[in-house]
Order: C-alpha cells, then structure tokens, then sequence
C-alpha cells in the first residue's frame, strides 16, 4: 500500500454517502449498459437510491404551490436533481430488462446458480418478470405452432442435434475499462497475450478477461467507460 | 419440401425487423411448414417401423442418412418458425413498452388511446398474437407498477431541462400538473415541465420545440 491508497481512502471517507452512491450508480449504469452480460442486482445501492427519490418526491410535492421564490428556485433545481437520478435509474432497469429479454433461459440458470451468493443476479421484481414472460412466450409458440409437432421436438431449452437452444450473449466482447487500482498481471484466455494493467490505465480487453475485477460483477477493482 | 418454405419464412422475419410496421401474419406459409414437419415425423416413423427397436447406423449407412437428413429438416424448421414467431413477439413487446398500442389499432379502440397508426395493421395479428399482446401489456404494466416513481417507460433521452417549449398539434384536453391545470388546444403553445407532458409527446400530441 504506498501513499496514493492511503490519500484515496481518506477521500472516499470524506465524500458523503449520497454522492457516493451517485458515483456507484453512474458507475454501474455504465457498467450495466457496456458489458455483453447481465450484471447483479446492486440491491442495497438501489435501495438507498429509491428511498432517496421517492424522499425527494415527497419534499416536492409538500413545497408545490409556495410562491415564494427562493424556495421554488430551489424546488426547480432539486426536480432537475430528481429527473437526472430517475433517468440512471430507468435507464439501469431498462438496459437489464433488455438482457434479460434476450437470453432469458442463459440467465435464468446463472440467477438459478447464484441464489446462494451474497450477490444474486436479479432482483425479485425481475425474476419474476422473467418467468411470466417465458410463460408467455412459450405458451405462444406452442398454441401457435409448437403444440402441433411431434412430442420430441416441442422442447424449448433443447441442446441436442449440434445447436444448443440456449443463447448466451457473446462473452468476448471487448469493453473500455479503466483500472481504478493496481491490479497487475490480466492473461487474455485463449491468446498468449498477457499484460500489466496500472491504477488509471485505460484498456480495450475482452470481457471474459476482466470480469472477475468490474465493479458490480466482481472485486470493483475496473470500471467500464 | 425440406425446408424449402421455412426459407421463405426467415426472409420474411428478416424483412419485419427493418419495417416500421407489422404485416399480416403468415399464417399459409407457418401452416405449410407445420405440415411437413408431421410430414417428416411420419416419413422416419415409417422408416423405422420394420427395424424395431433394433435399428443400428453402422449397418444401413444409407437409411441412417435419410433419417439424418429428415430430421436435420425437422428441426431447421422448427428453428425458422421459432425466429420468425420471435422477431413477430419482440416487435410487438416493443410496441407496448412504446405505448402504442396494437391492438387497439385494430378497431376494438374503447379508449382515447388509440387513433394514431394505420387501419392496416387491423387484421395483421394472429389470434394467438392478440392474446399474448394482451397478456403482455399485463405483465408489464404489472412490472411497471412496482418502479412508480421511475415511470419505466418515459424517455431514454437524458434529461436537459426541467421545462420545455412545446407546441400542441392535436386537442388534448385539460392536464393537470403541479402547476395548475392546463388547456392543450390546438396550434397554442406552452412552456410545461417535461415529465408532465412526455406521454403526451410519445403519442404525438405535443410536438417539442428545441
């Protein structure tokens, strides 16, 4: 640890609570909307973030109607504030709800595999969205269509005869990161590349390379731009 | 046969995705391919009716291709039909996220809702189309109304401003905001804030001005 970790820490104590978690939401936005894969749910960020806004709104709608100008100066500035943070938000939620619309059996084994961990994938609301649209889904195909075929072929989730049925995003995607730490030596699977990223280096790397150090997927130790 | 009419299938799906809007459902073509399919399934069936249960590859190279290339068949089809019934689900799932809504285009039109897009797509839908826009927009209003302070399906757009110019191109009627009520009548223009309005602006109500 050398004096630039320890100036570090001392900001990050300094700076309250609430900018930090904007910077942790700007930061997952980004990383939810750059990485191929679905990231997880940062349940306790979103909390603190909701409970926040809906605070906001409350302040809002007690302080309508005060003519005063100072006051509704700064109604306007806070409802400026207020539609900036539910914009990361919806934008967050949507970029997930793409994910999960696009290759809804691969996530819904990789949440299945995750229930156990600190972090699970989606949030309840999600889960459960994913499970009536796949409902959904299925029921249309086979009144549609599926229902008619022969029994062995009606399987949606079939990985036999060459073509696995199950689609998952493409996982070498290169990304943009930034190293917000020291993390030393990243080998690029499948390649013989190997190479030393430094705290504030900027990389183009494929995903599967980096994962485990992304902040929301792994140690935070990258963040995506 | 074999996969021919599958084809035409996919070529169609691939024109929907670059339409603006959706066109009549296949139903000739998805009905042809179904039909080739139990078509298949009996051919192989028959195939395999004098073996038994004892039927070995190795043995009778020849009948085990015919049965390869049948099945191969089977299941293409099944994947061109699976895309095509999937670009056709996602546009509409794009539709209700969008607020426009397909099935009110096709005349049931109760609310003042509709009345934007094409008598067109009236008959474009299959039943089961219908039933699983129905059932979707359920769901997703269901999904929707656990983020109500976030209205999940206002704009991607970052925010800029707080309030906005727009001009009225339609009659709207009265809205209420935090501000008083306003009367939207045609050609008359306003200074609103812009989560007031975006509904309206989504459905071409408002125009904004920049």
């Amino acid at each position: 640890m050398d004096i630039d970790d320890l100036l570090a820490e001392v900001v990050v104590d300094a700076t309250p609570r609430e900018t930090r978690d904007l910077h942790e939401l700007t930061r997952s936005w980004v990383a939810e909307r750059v990485a191929p894969e679905l990231l997880p749910w940062p349940a306790d960020l979103m909390d603190r973030v909701l409970e926040r806004i809906r605070k906001q709104i409350e302040l809002v709608e007690d302080q309508t109607g005060n003519m005063d100008p100072k006051t509704n100066f700064e109604l306007i500035i806070i409802q400026t504030e207020l539609e900036r943070f539910k914009f990361l938000v919806r934008s967050l939620l949507r970029a997930r709800i793409k994910k999960i619309d696009a290759h809804p059996l691969h996530v819904q084994a990789l949440h299945a595999a995750s229930l156990n961990t600190p972090q699970p994938l989606f949030s309840p609301s999600e889960h459960q969205y994913l499970t009536s649209h796949q409902t959904l889904l299925s029921t249309h195909y086979s009144s549609s269509f599926l229902g008619q075929f022969p029994v062995s072929l009606q399987r949606l989730d079939d990985t036999t005869g060459g073509i696995s049925m199950i689609d998952k995003p493409d996982e070498d995607k290169a990304v943009f990161a930034r190293a917000l730490r020291d993390i030393g030596d990243i080998f690029v699977e499948g390649t013989d590349r190997r190479f030393e990223m430094k705290r504030g280096d900027v990389w183009v790397v494929r995903w599967s390379a980096i994962r485990q150090w992304v902040v929301g997927a792994g140690t935070g130790d990258v963040e995506l731009i | 046969m074999y996969g021919e009419t599958a084809n035409k299938l996919v070529q169609n799906a691939k024109r929907i995705q670059s339409l603006p809007h959706l066109p009549p459902y296949a139903s000739d073509l998805s009905r042809t391919i179904i039909r080739e399919v139990r078509d298949l399934d009996r051919d192989v069936a028959n195939i395999l009716a004098p073996y038994g249960s004892s039927f070995n590859p190795s043995a009778d190279p020849s009948t085990a291709c015919a049965l390869l290339v049948n099945h191969l068949c089977m299941r293409r089809n099944k994947r061109c039909l699976l895309a095509y019934h999937k670009v056709r689900a996602q546009k509409l799932e794009s539709y209700c996220w969008e607020g426009v809504d397909a099935l009110e285009q096709s005349g049931s039109g109760a609310s003042g809702e509709g009345g934007m897009g094409s008598k067109k797509e009236e008959s474009s839908l299959s039943p089961e189309e219908e039933e699983y826009v129905r059932q979707y927009s359920d769901l997703l209003a269901a999904y929707k109304g656990q983020w109500t302070d976030i209205d999940l399906t206002g704009s991607l757009e970052p925010p800029r401003d707080l309030f906005i110019d727009v001009r009225v191109l339609k009659d709207a009627g009265e809205i209420q905001t935090e501000y008083g009520s306003i009367t939207l009548t045609k050609n008359s223009q306003f200074y609103v804030r812009h989560g007031d309005v975006e509904r309206l602006i989504a459905q071409r109500y408002l125009q904004r001005l920049s």
